[in-house]
């Protein structure tokens, strides 16, 4: 069973990432992602959508791969910034792991 | 893949302790101006953010990293933790490569020949010169960066500095954007090729590698196309290029070295379709790329060789 946090976009914004909402899920990002992983950045966008905390968390090391490059924010047709999103959600996570110390 | 925690972790004490990731002593690192004539006074302050200097580190520890990825080492976190930190105390001396240390050198002395080509009033100061704190930033160690960045940029505002030339994307990025906004302390930035007035007739043909601070974040490639223009240089721009610049790969190596090789591969092949000589202008992607071509070379000393010979 999967918990679903509807907040989780408003925990990041203290982590510099809000404009997760404004994506409409093209896949644009994760065509021209330098990484060519199914579907990243994409799917860390969608996971703060629906509140999938527990689903980032479970990908977390998949996350630190981000080159934080900013091809896909310059590409992004709707300006949801995804290069920024990735790196307040990096930034959330290592303050989670630094707090819980689960590694 | 390697527990990012654990290696941002070690990167974050080392600079809390001695101010650079690899918990090297300052001078260790940064020795190149020792036999150089450089000026103690001057309008502009240059601050290498010790990058290039840094690049024989950064080599040794991710080649060591290299060899464990992926093994059954790198499998237990507590083992994972052990390899790393070990690496950046006590072993690291004995891989640093001479290479790169002279590629390094090179580098930062023909940057010194250039900017006293075009007459600029720069000044360098050893203990001005700091080490950004940029990687902590990109990792998502906002905490441990802002820390840093704040001794740095008050040591900078409390000897008056106000104008700062930089040599690499990186460190430009941090005092031109991430300093302002994080720590509210602003300098007038600029990289040393946006200072240079340099003109000529080389008839010669090369194909640029935007580093991805310059070519999005800074939106500065216009500023070396135009350079090498005035010189006479004809550049071959393939299609990612500038704003849309491709990664070398390099900042996956702290994490994963057969990442960072995957993406290197792809950048150097839309390189070499041009089969012209591939300029970088950051440490980060040269010592990245130079691993699948021979035929590249760092803006500067191409400059440098330009103008002196």
């Amino acid at each position: 069973m999967r918990i679903i946090n509807p907040n989780l976009e408003n925990k990041l914004k203290k982590f510099g990432s809000d404009t997760a909402h404004i994506c409409f899920n093209c896949g644009t990002c994760a065509a021209i992602c330098p990484l060519f992983e199914t579907s990243f950045p994409r799917k860390f966008m969608r996971y703060i959508q629906i509140g999938a905390e527990d689903k980032i968390m479970d990908e977390k090391l998949e996350l630190f791969k981000c080159l934080h490059c900013g091809l896909c924010t310059s590409s992004c047709p709707k300006g949801a910034d995804p290069g920024e999103v990735m790196l307040g959600l990096k930034r959330f996570v290592l303050d989670k792991l630094r707090r819980n110390q689960d590694v | 893949m390697f527990n990012p925690k654990d290696i941002i972790d070690i990167l974050a004490e080392n600079v809390k302790k001695t101010k650079n990731p690899f918990g090297v002593n300052k001078q260790k690192i940064n020795s190149w101006y020792v036999n150089e004539d450089l000026p103690d006074k001057g309008e502009y302050l240059l601050f290498t953010g010790l990058m290039y200097q840094m690049i024989p580190y950064i080599e040794a520890v991710t080649s060591q990293l290299g060899k464990i990825e992926d093994s059954k080492f790198s499998k237990y976190s507590s083992l994972g933790r052990f390899v790393p930190r070990s690496l950046t105390n006590i072993s690291l001396n004995a891989l640093i490569s001479k290479n790169n240390v002279d590629f390094s050198n090179e580098v930062l002395k023909s940057i010194i020949t250039l900017l006293k080509n075009s007459n600029i009033d720069f000044l360098y100061s050893p203990d001005l010169d700091q080490y950004s704190g940029i990687l902590l930033y990109d990792l998502g160690d906002e905490k441990y960066f802002k820390a840093h960045a704040r001794t740095v940029a008050n040591t900078l505002y409390q000897h008056n500095i106000s104008k700062i030339i930089t040599v690499d994307p990186h460190t430009t990025y941090a005092l031109k954007v991430l300093y302002p906004k994080y720590i509210g302390i602003n300098f007038e930035v600029y990289t040393y090729f946006e200072l240079l007035n340099l003109t000529g007739d080389l008839e010669k043909e090369v194909v640029l590698h935007d580093p991805c601070f310059y070519g999005r974040y800074l939106e500065l490639s216009h500023v070396p196309r135009n350079l090498l223009k005035n010189m006479g240089v004809e550049i071959k721009d393939i299609l990612r290029n500038g704003k849309f610049t491709h990664c070398c790969g390099g900042p996956a190596e702290s994490l994963s070295p057969k990442l960072a090789s995957k993406i290197r591969e792809n950048r150097v092949k839309q390189l070499k379709e041009t089969n012209k000589l591939i300029l970088t202008m950051c440490p980060i992607c040269y010592t990245n790329l130079r691993k699948s071509t021979s035929n590249i070379m760092d803006l500067a000393i191409f400059l440098k060789d330009c103008v002196t010979t």
